[in-house]
């Protein structure tokens, strides 16, 4: 399903609570670990607090893609019925 | 006795030696069993047999543990038939023993694959899991070979290194997610590797055993058990000999 602004701001809440970034940071194609300096170890917390907070699985195969927020956005779109 | 009760326990290498003794003692302190083998089909079976004896659910699964997709099936089979998993035990691994000029590259690829990728393949198969858990117990089966180093064992050595490198960067990686990580390292056990060697070379490596007599596998298994217990919850990125002495 397309995704709305209420689920992008929960998304974006949600990797502002675990990185401390400011939101103006997180643009769709920013690199979590490359480019905002996020610790990889969190960007695993993002992954595992995104499927719990929309009660998705994220498969294994796609958590090491799972690089931006933008990932994101996609991943819930595939997985959100 | 339930020291483990309703805990799901993933054992590699389970079918035969310390995994086995393992499988044992895991179900003996009501863990739910999921275990490995490779090639000992029959032993696998009748093991899988005798667990359910204990009263805990037990499954086995064929594995390659060089094998990712493999190692991934193995986790997914156990969180299907087993509803969750709680600990690992990584043992399955294989011997090569030859004189450095005498070792083949195969010699050196099929064990640094299979006791060190193993471990991490299994490992990283898990780690999600646990993860999101927030609690789990891996527990890697070293050896003093890799605290110590023994002759016509390079690979042997180096991959056992290379596991206690793996266990204290896990431990401290995963400790805040509530995940212990410990490695145990057996010295001479009384395995099939033993019964199988002449009597002049056991004598030889009793003598450098202070406490002069091979470890049991039980001794192992036991020693494991308390590592995944609650008694050990403040216990992670250890490496403990179990060697009656070997490497004092």
């Amino acid at each position: 399903m397309k995704i709305d602004e209420t689920i992008t701001n929960t998304v974006k809440k949600l990797v502002m609570d675990i990185t401390s970034l400011p939101e103006d940071k997180l643009t769709e194609t920013a690199k979590f670990v490359e480019e905002l300096g996020v610790d990889s170890m969190m960007a695993l917390e993002i992954v595992a607090a995104t499927e719990k907070k929309f009660r998705v699985v994220i498969p294994e195969e796609e958590i090491a893609k799972t690089r931006s927020i933008g990932d994101i956005y996609r991943l819930l779109e595939k997985l959100l019925k | 006795m339930d020291e483990l009760k309703n805990n799901v326990a993933v054992i590699t290498g389970g079918a035969r030696g310390i995994g086995k003794a393992c499988c044992f003692a895991f179900a003996r302190e009501g863990a739910h069993i999921a275990f490995t083998y490779n090639s000992s089909e029959k032993e696998a079976a009748a093991l899988k047999n005798d667990l359910g004896k204990l009263g805990v659910k037990a499954v086995a699964i064929k594995t390659n543990v060089r094998d990712f997709a493999q190692c991934k099936k193995t986790i997914e089979i156990t969180l299907a038939e087993l509803g969750r998993l709680d600990i690992l035990v990584n043992n399955a691994g294989i011997i090569r023993d030859k004189a450095l000029a005498m070792m083949e590259l195969d010699d050196w690829k099929d064990v640094i694959d299979t006791n060190l990728g193993g471990t991490f393949n299994i490992c990283r198969a898990a780690i999600y899991t646990l993860f999101k858990q927030k609690n789990g117990c891996i527990i890697n089966i070293g050896s003093v070979s890799g605290i110590t180093g023994l002759p016509r064992q390079v690979n042997y050595s180096a991959a056992k290194a290379g596991i206690i490198g793996l266990t204290k960067s896990l431990a401290k990686e995963v400790a805040q997610y509530g995940i212990r990580v410990n490695c145990v390292c057996p010295g001479f056990i009384q395995t099939d590797m033993i019964g199988g060697m002449k009597e002049e070379m056991k004598e030889s490596f009793l003598k450098a055993i202070p406490l002069k007599r091979f470890g049991k596998t039980e001794e192992v298994a036991d020693l494991c058990v308390y590592l995944a217990s609650s008694k050990a919850g403040y216990i992670t990125g250890e490496v403990i000999k179990i060697d009656g002495g070997m490497a004092i």
